[in-house]
């Protein structure tokens, strides 16, 4: 029962971060839709998942938080109670088919092992990916400065 | 209840986010969801096993810094423009060519 409510609350909470009109509300439900995750992996079993989940969601919204401050433009016209009422009841029916359908059996991926040795074994990746990550940040700064410079 | 399902309906939320908002912030909030939908799906299908929550953590440190790029280049655009439309950004960048050329 516990993942069927999860699950209606991550779709609503989703849908209300997209489609409200001020941008302070939709970080708000985007904070839900973090909470909702974390709490879906942490009942799941997946602990650090939740954990890395919850951390890197609170980064998120604390920057979007800023951010929405100084970009976001107030929309003149107030949220009526009809539109966010209608965005629950669409989300609560977005969520119907995700507790009644079923498509896949619950299966493991591979051997089981503990989260330690599958860091280490995956530490070449994982210099891969942040090298990539550092390459891609170094190539955007590049372009940046090179348009920059051209005008 | 299926955590398959309740993943396309994620990825399917975000990417009708990414076609129709006009905002800059809702568009980044989208692919925000696109990468929940994403993780989601590899984690439900995943546990309990350390490979999975390993490979999520790389996931989630990739996410994040591709986030804090796009929303630096977010903030630069905005100041730029002077606004967080996606419409009014484009019509002015159109202005700008225009008068570039004229002159």
């Amino acid at each position: 029962m516990i993942f069927e409510i999860l699950a209606i609350g991550l779709i609503v909470s989703s849908i209300l971060a997209l489609f409200l009109d001020e941008v302070v509300y939709s970080v708000a439900a985007l904070s839900g839709t973090f909470l909702f995750t974390a709490l879906l992996y942490y009942l799941n079993g997946a602990v650090y998942a939740a954990i890395f989940q919850f951390v890197v969601g609170i980064g998120t919204l604390a920057a979007l938080f800023l951010s929405g401050e100084m970009l976001g433009e107030k929309s003149p016209k107030k949220a009526s109670p009809a539109k966010t009422s209608g965005l629950i009841g669409a989300g609560i029916l977005l969520s119907l088919p995700a507790i009644f359908l079923s498509v896949s059996d619950q299966t493991t991926i591979g051997p089981d092992i503990q989260i330690g040795e599958a860091l280490w074994s995956l530490r070449g990746l994982d210099v891969l990916l942040q090298a990539i990550v550092i390459l891609t940040t170094a190539l955007g700064i590049g372009i940046v400065l090179y348009e920059r410079r051209k005008k | 209840m299926d955590f398959t399902i309740l993943s396309i309906i994620m990825l399917a939320i975000g990417i009708y986010g990414l076609l129709t908002n006009r905002q800059l912030l809702k568009v980044f909030i989208s692919i925000e969801m696109i990468a929940i939908a994403a993780t989601l799906n590899f984690v439900m299908l995943a546990t309990p096993n350390g490979l999975s929550e390993a490979l999520m953590i790389l996931a989630f440190s990739v996410d994040t810094a591709v986030s804090a790029v796009i929303l630096a280049l977010l903030v630069i655009v905005s100041k730029r423009y002077g606004t967080g439309d996606l419409s009014k950004i484009i019509s002015k960048q159109e202005n700008e060519e225009s008068e570039d050329e004229a002159q």
